[in-house]
């Protein structure tokens, strides 16, 4: 292959920023750098079009409410091109209020209903107090499987997840999509949603390289990733388990 | 009922201020936490017999600002009191007026500089009405992410909502400056000319919007964070032509141009000796206040060259090496101080002090929002040193902005920041969240000895 480059759409950076996501970018355009691919990052500003074709992998972020809702008004146009590259395996990061947002509705304590992107049958309902606090669960794979890897960062927020597709993983600590059935996040094919931010892969280089290769095998190459050094990105994640007094058992790259 | 309870929570405030000082200890939060326990009314029969009383809120810079401000009011003739070192809630408000207030509960000195948490602003405002509120800017902060920067707008906006209410605001932050909007008795400071980016930096603005249609602003000009010459593409609001204009060269000298009206302008210097652009507008709100309770520019730059950083604002603690503390709590903030550094062409060496207790947020996510990239690419900073419960954290977000893995130097433990930079020749920047910032203040004044 001649061109190395990855294409990542980043969608509405201008209004769902809220959570670091320049951090998340920044740790996939280092991990491609150094097996020798580009990461080029392709802001879309709500309302300019996506020519999904050409994308090999897309982040979406979290707002605010009221930049969320400003968001949920103008979705309609992506939809339709969105949910056939999702079905094709278009692999999708979307983190706290853009997790949200892949769902059918938010709905705010007053019952009103925000519209998302409508993409998986996911809906989330604004609950009584935040769910806030370091978090940490175990990364179990869509087929059920786990081998004990771990994963960590930060929660907060209002929006209580229900959902019937396979989950992130299962809260060791924290609170989860709910805080009620111990599952955090979703997995459908390309697609990991998740509350976790902190940023979100800084700390989990694993999850990081996970993504990288469904956008390289959605690419068409299938290439292993060469490992790196994560010396330090390991003892970050380790001290987070720390924290919440979660024995790290066995964790590999 | 609440009068007994008043004078009650006088007589311990006394006692507990008085016991302290016996002990060897000043400035301590615990006579005004107490208190104001015993009677949440005490500090409401204080502030009534304020004659007059500047509110100093906002997201950045509140702390520096009432400092300056203080100096600039206070003499022998007419003595202000203010509450020191961002003691900014009830308790804290409490605690400066009490060692003022004689046993019967009257007021010594009349005259208030008060920094004030924006939360706590209309808590303030509903029962006592201060004669000026100054808001510094609104940005977004850690601390309350999720509800962000519109929390704090509506906040505000109630907190200034009282008859006669005079404001001075930053002309140059949209969010500052929307307060000011169909408002009377508003006045505004902002920079005439100062060095401004030449292109925008990778920051988060959280101003960037307009606050009428959701639409992007407009900038003509930059200049930090979300600071600059902005409007709305559809005309609802720009940047409003301030009352007090700030030229500046990127020295810590601050030309102030007033045009308060067509018969008053005026032009001064002042120099407080304050480094970095966001202290020009620290200086320029204290001084547009000062003037604007007529005081002159020759008292104004009088009350500059005593001024005295903040505990932790940029505090020196010469030695070898000499040290410099500074706070850092939120990305606007932390990008400021880290331009400063980079405007010291010294060689020089790095300490992040991070820690996630409640009072410095425990959301980390905000150190990603600094714009470190180009701190370490232009800073001639050889050494990086991370420090705090998160400073693992903190040596990920630097490997990743650029700096070499093994160059980083690690310890959790905040005493240790001394033995890692005792052996080094070039001065030592420590840029400290709220809760390390007190211990290193200690530590660092221990070694300067
Ligand atoms: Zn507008």
């Amino acid at each position: 292959m001649t061109d190395r480059t990855v294409t990542l759409a980043h969608l509405f950076p201008e209004l769902l920023n809220l959570y670091a996501d320049q951090g998340n970018i920044s740790v996939l355009r280092h991990r491609m750098h150094a097996r020798g691919w580009t990461l080029s990052v392709t802001p879309v500003k709500l309302g300019s079009r996506v020519d999904f074709g050409s994308v090999d992998m897309v982040l979406l972020g979290g707002g605010s409410d009221r930049e969320q809702q400003l968001v949920g008004r103008e979705l309609a146009i992506y939809r339709e091109d969105f949910a056939t590259a999702i079905e094709a395996g278009l692999p999708v990061l979307a983190v706290c209020g853009g997790y949200q947002l892949l769902g059918e509705y938010y709905e705010l304590q007053s019952g009103e209903r925000i519209p998302g992107l409508g993409l998986l049958a996911v809906t989330t309902r604004a609950g009584k107090g935040r769910l806030i606090g370091n978090i940490a669960i175990e990364w179990v794979s869509q087929n059920g499987e786990s081998d004990g890897k771990t994963i960590v960062g930060f929660e907060n927020h209002a929006g209580r997840t229900f959902h019937d597709y396979a989950p992130l993983g299962r809260v060791l600590k924290g609170h989860g999509n709910n805080g009620r059935d111990h599952h955090e996040g979703l997995q459908y094919k390309g697609v990991v949603g998740t509350y976790i931010h902190g940023p979100l892969l800084p700390k989990n280089p694993h999850l990081a390289d996970h993504l990288l290769a469904k956008a390289l095998a959605f690419k068409g190459c299938h290439e292993p990733l060469d490992a790196l050094d994560d010396a330090l990105e390991w003892r970050a994640h380790r001290s987070v388990l720390g924290m919440l007094g979660v024995k790290s058992g066995e964790i590999r790259a | 009922m609440t009068r007994v309870r008043a004078q009650a929570a006088l007589w311990i405030g006394r006692l507990i201020t008085l016991l302290l000082r016996l002990v060897g200890r000043r400035g301590t939060s615990l006579p005004g936490l107490i208190a104001s326990r015993v009677s949440p009314d005490l500090l409401f029969r204080l502030l009534s017999q304020l004659e007059l009383c500047v509110v100093v809120t906002g997201t950045n810079g509140k702390t520096t600002t009432s400092a300056l401000l203080y100096g600039m009011l206070s003499d022998d003739e007419y003595p202000w009191l203010t509450n020191r070192g961002g003691a900014n809630l009830l308790q804290g408000l409490l605690g400066a007026l009490l060692p003022y207030a004689d046993r019967r509960g009257r007021l010594l000195v009349r005259r208030a500089v008060l920094e004030v948490d924006e939360a706590t602003l209309p808590l303030v405002t509903n029962r006592y009405h201060p004669t000026l509120i100054v808001v510094t800017n609104v940005v977004r902060d850690q601390l309350d992410r999720y509800g962000e920067v519109d929390g704090a707008l509506a906040m505000l906006r109630s907190g200034l909502q009282y008859p006669g209410a005079i404001l001075l605001t930053n002309a140059d932050d949209p969010l500052a400056a929307s307060l000011g909007w169909e408002r009377e008795l508003t006045y505004y400071y902002g920079m005439d000319e100062c060095p401004a980016d030449e292109e925008p930096r990778n920051e988060v603005r959280d101003g960037a919007f307009c606050l009428i249609c959701g639409r992007e602003l407009q900038y003509e000009r930059y200049i930090y964070g979300q600071l600059g010459y902005y409007s709305c593409f559809s005309g609802h609001f720009g940047r409003p032509a301030p009352h007090f204009g700030g030229k500046t060269d990127g020295s810590s000298e601050l030309i102030i141009r007033e045009r308060v009206s067509d018969h008053r302008q005026e032009e001064f210097m002042v120099d407080a000796g304050a480094p970095g652009l966001y202290n020009d507008y620290n200086v320029l709100a204290a001084a547009a206040t000062a003037r604007l309770l007529g005081r002159s520019p020759r008292q104004i730059q009088v009350g500059a060259e005593h001024y005295e950083a903040p505990p932790g604002r940029m505090q020196m603690f010469p030695g070898s090496p000499e040290r410099i503390l500074a706070l850092i709590k939120n990305p606007t903030g932390a990008n400021s101080v880290l331009r400063t550094l980079e405007s010291d062409e010294r060689d020089k060496a790095v300490c992040f002090a991070i820690n996630d207790a409640d009072a410095d947020g425990r959301d980390v996510s905000w150190l990603w929002d600094i714009d470190l990239e180009r701190f370490v690419l232009a800073a001639r900073c050889q050494h990086y040193i991370c420090a705090g419960t998160r400073a693992l954290d903190m040596a990920v977000r630097l490997a990743y902005a650029g700096v070499d893995r093994q160059r980083i130097q690690i310890s959790e433990e905040l005493p240790e920041v001394l033995t890692m930079t005792s052996e080094l020749d070039v001065p030592v920047y420590v840029l400290s969240t709220y809760t390390a910032l007190y211990p290193l203040g200690e530590q660092l004044q221990e070694a300067a000895r």
